[in-house]
């Protein structure tokens, strides 16, 4: 295997792998909130707000990897 | 066969590169060239800027659809997002309804179909032009820090509260230090990666698909690639209005944390 086709191979296996975490992360999350939301309905609006903070966080992660692989890809 | 494949897919991708409108020889580094994202964000602030001043010219009692408009989102930056600083927040109102309104039309800008010589392109799709959104928040969260509690006050605040024994405390706050301004330092990254890929993300999931329409002519790929499309473009919109949401209300609680820091 040469240098370019191990970068395509490590683009591509690196953004599948971020996605793992932080989707078992935004899942767990909004089971959370909806379970949150179902208990206390009057609280939905701060729950949500605070279910979309963390959302953004955990999305950031595989984000990042997003942004490293686009690099892997079109720059390096 | 391979080597087919990648070439319509990555030509449709060439979508995303910016189109030189007027080149201005480059001064050092520096590439002062007229393109389309330039433009597009000029557009955006044009907008932004003209829609807020016709509505304060127009004010009446019984508000038309424009004036009601402006009312929900002043109404959504004062009361939902800066509220939550409290009585100290009021005066942020400003800055963050320019963000979440400037950040939300230059998202939505880019999913409106243009012209060949004017292409398409959305301004939060480039990494400079967030992180020199997320470089005002920071440089506005740090100001606030050290004008309302001081250099020793601000400083102080990152580390352990005083009545630690000495021997702890200088080895600890030596952590506690470098780790809060690597965390200062990490946020305007976070912000501006965050708006960045989530805008660029759904473009290029859009273009490979009518990468893929192109490239194979049949209806077995064109059926369900085209639907694909005009969910991913819906579910454009909804990314558009959330992460214009995400990105003002994270500014907020950088600046609130600057504010109340040490409490």
């Amino acid at each position: 295997m040469d240098a370019a086709t191990a970068t395509k191979l490590a683009a591509g296996l690196g953004m599948g792998l971020a996605t793992l975490g932080p989707g078992i992360g935004i899942g767990y999350l909004t089971g959370r909130a909806a379970e949150a939301i179902a208990r206390q309905p009057e609280a939905s609006g701060d729950i949500r707000t605070a279910m979309i903070i963390g959302a953004g966080m955990t999305e950031a992660l595989a984000l990042y990897a997003f942004v490293i692989a686009i690099i892997l890809l079109f720059v390096a | 066969m391979a080597a087919e494949v990648t070439s319509k897919v990555v030509e449709s991708l060439q979508e995303l590169n910016v189109q030189t409108i007027v080149r201005i020889p480059k001064v050092g580094p520096f590439d002062f060239s007229i393109t389309n994202a330039v433009i597009y964000l000029w557009v955006s602030a044009a907008v932004v800027f003209l829609f807020f001043f016709i509505v304060s010219r127009r004010l009446r009692k019984e508000p038309d659809s424009l004036q009601t408009l402006a009312e929900i989102l002043i109404g959504f930056a004062t009361g939902h997002l800066t509220g939550q600083i409290g009585e100290k927040g009021r005066k942020y109102y400003y800055l963050i309804l320019t963000i979440f309104v400037f950040i939300l039309t230059t998202n939505l800008i880019g999913l409106i179909p243009k012209p060949e010589v004017l292409k398409p392109y959305t301004p939060t799709a480039n990494i400079n032009v967030t992180f020199g959104m997320a470089i005002v928040v920071f440089l506005m969260t740090q100001y606030q820090g050290f004008r309302r509690h001081g250099v020793r006050g601000y400083l102080g605040s990152w580390l352990l509260p005083p009545g630690v024994p000495r021997v702890l405390a200088v080895p600890l706050n030596g952590i506690f230090f470098t780790v809060h301004v690597v965390g200062e330092l990490f946020r305007p990254l976070s912000l501006s990666v965050r708006l960045f890929g989530n805008t660029i993300a759904g473009h290029l999931v859009i273009l490979v698909m009518l990468g893929l329409i192109l490239q194979f002519a049949s209806a077995i790929v064109i059926i369900p690639a085209a639907l694909f499309v005009v969910i991913m473009t819906a579910f454009e919109i909804f990314v558009a209005f959330i992460q214009a949401y995400i990105f003002s209300l994270l500014s907020v609680i950088y600046i609130e944390g600057a504010i109340y820091a040490g409490h």
